[in-house]
């Protein structure tokens, strides 16, 4: 019975024709996240608004999940039929996408730390020299950027939020929905002012899309007549008198906010990106080099418990993704009161990762120097610290240089991951960029010249250092062991 | 000059040495001879404070090493090492450092010998052995032989008392040239040592003053050369004899 139930509901699932809509679910919450109570579904007033969507157009809805940042570009590799996920219409997005009437209308929000005296508006933090938190291309960065506030762009309310809680930032501005869900409960911060700044939530579709624009139009003005849309978002406490305009057959008028790439300014945002990414390669290259000698150490030499501890430490950091470990440090530290800068943290993170490399590279290279260079150094008089810096760190030095300039390149590029801890380097600012503008290949192919812009000179340098190593003789005369 | 007393080494219950006991004045040529696998090496290393040992004492010149001072890293045994300088079977020259910088290296920095001064010093002895012309050469850019001379003057740089040469005849035949020889000769009748492990008993006979023999982590029989190749005492010395084509 339960059998032919399912049959038959497969069966009227596969006959109803599908809409699939795209929406980023990560830290996508009150919008469309991951069901608290039931992970393995989704929820939110954008998933519930979907669904009544595809109802009143006789389809059937699917959930894609999908990265905010990229969104358009995987409406257009037609991952999905539409955009679903508080969609503003922006001047940029107008080139790409077509826009359907609003179904809600926003405001925006500005939260600050309830102990912070400072901040009365928004204008106090122009007038402070305050950076603003908020998400990477919404309507509220937007507004930052046009307005000339210093800003710090999140993938997510969750980091934002979060930082602002522990004082990495100040100030966050974002979508009133957002602001509800993740900051208006928090005991230690408090909404500055009232919100602001109307914006509209649309539908987004693929240009060629004409017809199902109209049905999507036609779809939200009965949800909007018939109540659903007001039940959807009583429910999730978002409801204001304001949405009532939207029932009237014309609908609001819609103010399209938008940049516009001026290149020769992109290109300074390239170049300080480029030197954050260049200061955290260094910074965490120097911390590798140098811690990876006491793990080397105290892997071979340090005695049962000590050579233990910086196996597991290798092992670990070798066999986790450096992505995991910076979101751990950056988030999972500040638990137990530790609260580092994003960029502290990856200089650090990547720096500790490193290190687990290095001393692996420095493990091989001692070893690769025979136990007589020792014995002669021995004989010759000299002590162990004069034979080490004389005899075998300049052949370990040797042995271990191509490898290290290797992992020195390695590190350039993973400095990359430090995006997700809202750190703003070469990457991020590619994906701000690119998302702004939708020219991921034109961006994508600068940004590339700047990651070799960095890189190559420094293959190109270690390689020169090592031929002038190698033509100081190449290799151990005789490693065969004396009887 | 040498004094062994009761040196006895062991690793994980095989015994190395055995109760070794030898006594050579200075301006001597010692050469060890014997079956493979019975010391002579383990001798040599002990001899340069390179192998700690569990009993007995060994004195070069005015130094002497107990057992109990051999495994610490104390002055006793720093001192004591820079009495004797040898050279290993497979050389072991400093590869990053160019034949002036090998044998210069432990003067400069060990001695505090100013580097022109060692330079100059480290010269006179390359032109002794035709050799002054690859000064500024790497050690794997020289032949064998070239390599081997490289590696006794590193050793004799440093002035010791005592020269110990591993198995010098086993690659190469430089030892045979007499420059090398000369060197060595004229090295020893400056009252100095000079005690070199050999398989090659033919060229121990023409070389050394003193010959030992060992067997058994022990030193069976050591005499004039040409009295232990003339009249072995003992019947595993003249088996040996016999089997090396000698007597």
């Amino acid at each position: 019975m339960i059998c032919s139930l399912l049959v038959i509901n497969s069966l009227s699932a596969v006959a109803q024709p599908v809409l699939r809509w795209g929406g980023d679910p990560s830290g996508g919450a009150p919008y469309v996240f991951a069901d608290p109570a039931n992970p393995q579904s989704y929820t939110g007033f954008d998933y519930e608004f979907a669904e009544a969507l595809a109802r009143q157009m006789g389809m059937q809805a699917r959930f894609v999940p999908t990265d905010w940042e990229s969104i358009v570009a995987s409406l257009h590799r037609k991952e999905f039929e539409v955009i679903i996920d508080g969609f503003e219409p922006t001047e940029d997005r107008a080139r790409e996408v077509l826009f359907s009437k609003p179904y809600y209308l926003f405001r925006l929000q500005l939260t600050a730390r309830k102990s912070d005296s400072r901040i009365k508006s928004l204008e106090d933090c122009k007038k402070l020299g305050i950076p603003v938190g908020t998400l990477v291309n919404c309507a509220a960065s937007r507004l930052l950027e046009s307005e000339g506030y210093k800003s710090v762009g999140y993938q997510d309310p969750v980091g934002a939020y979060q930082d602002l809680e522990l004082g990495r930032v100040d100030a966050v501005l974002m979508d009133v929905a957002g602001e509800m869900f993740y900051a208006r409960q928090n005991p230690k911060l408090k909404p500055v002012g009232e919100p602001f700044h109307t914006g509209a939530y649309v539908v987004g579709i693929r240009k060629a899309d004409k017809q199902l624009l109209a049905r999507v139009n036609v779809a939200i003005d009965s949800l909007a007549n018939n109540g659903t849309t007001e039940k959807i978002f009583k429910k999730w406490q978002l409801w204001n008198d304001e949405q009532l305009t939207l029932r009237t057959s014309k609908p609001a008028e819609i103010k399209v906010t938008g940049t516009k790439l001026n290149w020769s300014e992109g290109l300074i945002k390239l170049s300080k990106a480029a030197l954050v990414t260049i200061l955290i390669a260094f910074g965490a290259m120097a911390i590798a080099v140098v811690f990876g000698i006491p793990l080397a150490l105290g892997q071979s030499n340090g005695g049962k418990i000590i050579s233990a501890l910086c196996t597991v430490y290798i092992e670990f950091f070798r066999g986790t993704p450096v992505l995991v470990q910076l979101l751990f440090l950056y988030f999972g530290l500040p638990v137990i009161g530790i609260t580092l800068p994003g960029w502290l943290t990856a200089v650090i993170g990547l720096g500790l990762n490193y290190a687990a490399y290095e001393s692996q590279i420095y493990r091989t290279a001692f070893q690769s120097v025979p136990a007589r260079q020792w014995h002669v150094a021995y004989s010759l008089g000299m002590r162990p610290v004069q034979a080490f810096r004389r005899i075998i760190f300049p052949q370990a030095f040797r042995v271990a240089l191509p490898p290290m300039t290797n992992d020195f390149v390695a590190l350039f590029k993973d400095t990359s991951t430090a995006f997700a801890i809202a750190v703003w380097e070469l990457a991020t600012a590619y994906r701000e960029l690119a998302n702004a503008t939708q020219s991921y290949l034109g961006i994508g192919l600068v940004v590339c010249c700047y990651y070799l812009a960095m890189s190559l000179p420094l293959a190109h340098y270690a390689h020169r250092l090592e031929r002038k190593l190698q033509r100081k003789s190449t290799g151990i005369i005789s490693s065969g062991a004396d009887k | 000059m040498i004094t062994i007393k009761g040196l006895t080494k062991t690793i994980e219950s095989t015994t190395l040495l055995n109760n070794v006991n030898l006594d050579l004045s200075p301006g001597r040529i010692l050469g060890v001879i014997g079956p493979s696998g019975n010391g002579k090496t383990t001798l040599l290393m002990c001899l340069c404070g390179l192998l700690p040992f569990e009993k007995g004492s060994i004195t070069v010149g005015d130094r002497t090493l107990r057992a109990e001072e051999s495994e610490s890293r104390s002055e006793t045994l720093w001192m004591f090492r820079k009495k004797s300088g040898i050279v290993f079977q497979h050389l072991h020259l400093f590869p990053h450092l160019t034949v002036l910088g090998n044998i210069t290296e432990a003067p400069v920095q060990v001695n505090g010998t100013p580097k022109a001064e060692a330079e100059r010093e480290a010269r006179a002895l390359l032109e002794k052995l035709g050799i002054d012309q690859h000064r500024n050469k790497f050690p794997e850019e020289l032949s064998g032989g070239e390599q081997q001379r490289v590696a006794i003057l590193r050793a004799l740089a440093m002035n010791p008392e005592v020269l110990l040469l591993d198995e010098p005849t086993s690659a190469l035949d430089p030892m045979r040239s007499d420059d090398v020889r000369n060197l060595l000769k004229e090295f020893a009748a400056t009252g100095h040592t000079v005690v070199i492990v050999s398989h090659s008993v033919r060229f121990l006979s023409g070389f050394a003053d003193q010959l030992a023999f060992m067997g058994r982590s022990e030193i069976i029989e050591m005499n004039d050369t040409k009295e232990l190749l003339e009249n072995p005492r003992d019947e595993r010395t003249r088996e040996f004899l016999r089997r090396s084509g000698l007597n």
